[in-house]
């Protein structure tokens, strides 16, 4: 379970996130989108332990990220944007290291890298040194790496990056299969197809504020709008024009 | 939606695992890149082993040499241990003093601005344990130059004091736990700069480098300039070792470093474990304070440092460009973008222009003051040296430069090629565009600063123009081989251009460089020097027969300085031709 409570992160004189309020429970999918600058990078670094918040609390099941970040941490697996791998590792190198770091024994380690690899088609080049992998590889190695210890919470920011269409289906289906098995997975993306096809709520963020949360439907009921599918309506939210936010309560109460 | 369920109950991993985790990752990273190198790059490996075991040679040749003459030269008692513990302790603080900046700056890149970093954060790892890993790092990085300078000079000792054996087996402990010290001390100065000043980082530490650089100048002119009594005798070791007095302070592990070696040297066996013991337990004190620097405020920190005020730089259109764009009138249109983009790129570099800064500053401070030096300005020969030996290390130093600044701008270039790729320039624009540039920001600074040499020491009017076209040669020279090699080999892969010009490519850019530069100086400076000897020796009257050595002289000059015109168009043409036809061949 992620939760965030009136959480507002500052940059000097530049309000990144402004009292967000948000808290999404064990087994749902999530995904939060924005435009360029909304604060969604900001939201998840204060979800990785990366950055602190100015004000408020950011909670991994039940545990505050400030206050004790290593064992928030453990209970999370993160995929960022940028993939990070050690050039001179071979993939299962760097997935043992990951094993070993999460305190898998021996025979789970090698169980989980076979259970992965097999996943997210990884056998062809697990055994080649990282310097070699494309993109599009990385992405597929880091995904593995963040699930092998069965993570309870599962961030993703921009998951389908460089994948093509079958590794974005496999990225797909595993992020729904991890939501199913209980996890929490907040997923941060652009792509809003991706969004309106997998995540059960959405939130829409903009200038460091929620402007919605809710279901797809629950956004096109909102707004009355003949529109079928999210694009229109994340353009309209995020205009400036669009009616949500201004006399709607706050998803959890809040005013 | 299901229940939410309890985290899976694994422990923390125990430190021991943690580390042996760290540990075997990095072996294996070790052991790939000692194959790649053996594998792939034997040839590089072969010369830079070759290069640095001549180097140490030669340092452990002249620092044996340099113990010798002392010992020999000295003759009061007790004053030889005196002025080696002098040279010991000064040496040995000047590398506290740089192990202690070097370390904090590699500890800042490594926690705070790697992607690794970023990664472990997002790990359960202990922040202690992520500190570890690149504070051993830093350990590695700050000291390798210490083992290299340091080795000759404490074994040459060793040979020469004839030092019991375990002289020889202190030494590792000694270095080992010298450099926790300095290197301790630089990472908390780090997380506290960080933790405290996220803002105002750099200026603090371009505050503090000039501050050191001011205090080694001051230490070095009071050094050097004006010792009063004459050189080598028994009043000017002393008066020489009471200047040093200050790098004898008991608070340094410096001076610990010095007497423990010494008294180990002299068979004293006592005194030096006490000096070790010193040493060691210092250097675990600060190890451990670092590291719990770390633990309460690594974290904290590095929230602060990305935390901090989000300055969007905004970029102004400067005169100054659009006086270059015009000053560039004869070339190309595309030559003229590409060089005023290539000035915008090094003026936004804070990284080139403040080394750039440093270095020609250094320079220039050691050029006008090069007549409160005691030299004989009087005598022709010691000036015409001196002014050769100024213009070789102009020469040497633009190299450094060249190889680390101008050799990876192709390589860097490469990764946008796509831009310029479809601008439909020609690719050889591209690699005239980045000679030019180089040339260009060459030739003012060094043609400036050995002329500044040259008045200083108040050489004649045609040595003063040979030395500016030795100059304009070395640059046109130096700029050609960087440029061409950069355009023949270069490095798509690495990010950084301290990584590209660390590479094969600016290895060999470097050797040749150097190569380049004794022979263009030797071709011109040996010819002048003997030829000027002639003109003021006693020698002068005998050899003024046409058939005499005068003429062989002038012969040997004009001779001398056409054959390092040659060199210099070689080394301009020849590495350009092989950059051309390599970099339009280049698939992208």
């Amino acid at each position: 379970m992620i939760e965030f409570e009136n959480v507002t992160r500052a940059y000097a004189n530049k309000v990144a996130v402004n009292g967000l309020t948000l808290r999404i429970p064990a087994g749902e999918l999530f995904a939060l989108l924005g435009p360029n600058g909304a604060g969604k990078t900001t939201t998840i670094k204060m979800l990785t332990g990366l950055l602190r918040p100015t004000r408020g609390t950011v909670r991994v099941c039940g545990v505050d990220l400030v206050r004790d970040v290593r064992r928030a941490v453990r209970e999370i697996g993160y995929v960022p944007e940028e993939p990070f791998l050690y050039d001179k590792l071979s993939g299962r190198e760097f997935l043992e290291f990951t094993a070993e770091m999460r305190g898998l024994n021996r025979a789970e380690t090698a169980s989980r890298i076979g259970r992965e690899c097999e996943f997210f088609d990884l056998g062809d080049f697990i055994d080649d040194l990282s310097e070699t992998y494309s993109h599009g590889m990385k992405q597929r190695l880091i995904f593995a790496s963040a699930m092998l210890h069965d993570p309870t919470v599962l961030i993703v920011d921009e998951p389908m990056t460089g994948l093509d269409p079958r590794s974005t289906r496999t990225v797909k289906d595993r992020l729904r299969q991890r939501a199913a098995d209980g996890a929490t997975v907040f997923m941060s993306t652009h792509t809003l197809a991706i969004a309106e096809e997998i995540a059960e709520r959405i939130g829409i963020m903009d200038h460091g504020q929620l402007h919605f949360l809710g279901t797809v439907g629950e956004l096109q009921a909102e707004l009355a709008s003949t529109h079928t599918s999210l694009e229109p309506l994340f353009l309209e939210l995020t205009s400036g024009n669009g009616q949500l936010g201004k006399n709607r309560e706050h998803p959890l109460g809040i005013k | 939606m299901q229940t939410p369920h309890a985290a899976p109950p694994i422990d923390f991993l125990p430190p021991h695992r943690e580390s042996r985790a760290f540990r075997r990752a990095r072996n294996r990273m070790l052991a790939t890149i000692l194959r790649q190198a053996m594998t792939h790059s034997r040839f590089r490996v072969s010369l830079v082993a070759f290069l640095t075991s001549l180097l140490w040679g030669c340092m452990f040749w002249m620092f044996a040499d340099g113990f010798w003459f002392l010992e020999s030269t000295i003759t009061q008692p007790g004053m030889y241990a005196q002025a080696v513990g002098g040279v010991f302790s000064m040496f040995f603080l000047a590398l506290l003093a740089m192990l202690l900046i070097s370390s904090a700056i590699i500890l800042y890149g490594s926690l705070f601005r790697s992607r690794e970093a970023a990664y472990l954060l997002t790990t359960p790892a202990r922040d202690e344990r992520i500190f570890l890993h690149k504070f051993q790092e830093a350990i590695v990085l700050s000291s390798w130059g210490f083992m290299l300078l340091g080795s000759p000079i404490l074994l040459s000792y060793g040979v020469v004091a004839n030092a019991p054996w375990y002289y020889y087996a202190m030494l590792l402990p000694f270095v080992v736990a010298f450099v926790y010290i300095p290197v301790s001390i630089g990472s908390i100065i780090c997380l506290w700069v960080v933790r405290r000043f996220p803002e105002s980082r750099a200026t603090l530490l371009v505050g503090g480098l000039i501050l050191l650089a001011i205090l080694a100048v001051w230490v070095g002119l009071g050094l050097l300039v004006g010792p009063r009594n004459d050189l080598l005798t028994p009043d000017w070791f002393q008066e020489i070792l009471g200047r040093l007095r200050f790098s004898e302070q008991r608070l340094l592990p410096s001076w610990w470093l010095s007497m423990g070696l010494l008294a180990s040297a002299s068979g004293d066996w006592n005194e030096s474990v006490l000096f070790l013991v010193l040493t060691v337990s210092n250097a675990l004190f600060f190890r451990q304070y670092a590291v719990w620097t770390a633990g309460r405020s690594y974290r904290a920190a590095y929230s602060g440092l990305y935390g901090r005020s989000l300055r969007r730089r905004r970029s102004r259109r400067m005169f100054f460009d659009r006086g270059l764009f015009l000053l560039l009138r004869p070339f190309s249109a595309e030559m003229r973008l590409m060089m005023v983009k290539d000035m915008r790129l090094f003026r936004r570099d804070p990284l080139q222009w403040s080394q750039f800064l440093i270095f020609f500053g250094l320079l220039v401070i050691y050029f006008l003051n090069i007549q409160r030096f005691t030299y004989d300005i009087s005598s022709i020969s010691w000036v015409n040296m001196v002014s050769f030996l100024n213009l070789a290390v102009v020469g040497l130093l633009l190299s450094t430069f060249t190889t680390r600044f101008i050799y990876p701008t192709i390589s860097l270039e490469g990764r946008r090629f796509w831009v310029l790729g479809l601008l439909g320039i020609e690719r050889r624009s591209i690699v005239w565009g980045k000679f030019f540039f180089a040339v260009g920001g060459a030739i003012l600074p060094c043609c400036g600063l050995v002329l500044l040499s040259d008045v200083m020491l108040k050489v004649s009017t045609w040595i003063i123009v040979s030395h500016q076209l030795t100059c304009v040669v070395l640059c046109l020279g130096l700029a050609g081989i960087a440029v061409g090699f950069g355009a023949w080999l270069p490095n798509f892969r690495a990010d950084t251009p301290s990584r590209i010009a660390a590479g094969f490519g600016g290895t060999l850019t470097l050797v040749l460089s150097t190569l380049y530069i004794l022979f263009v100086v030797l071709l011109t400076a040996l010819p002048t020097h003997f030829y000027l000897a002639t003109e003021y020796a006693d020698l002068e009257l005998s050899l003024q027969s046409p058939t005499g050595m005068k003429w062989w002289l002038v012969f040997w000059l004009v001779s001398g300085s056409a054959a390092s015109l040659v060199l210099g168009a070689a080394a301009t043409i020849v590495p350009l031709r092989i950059g051309f036809r390599a970099f339009e061949r280049l698939e992208f």
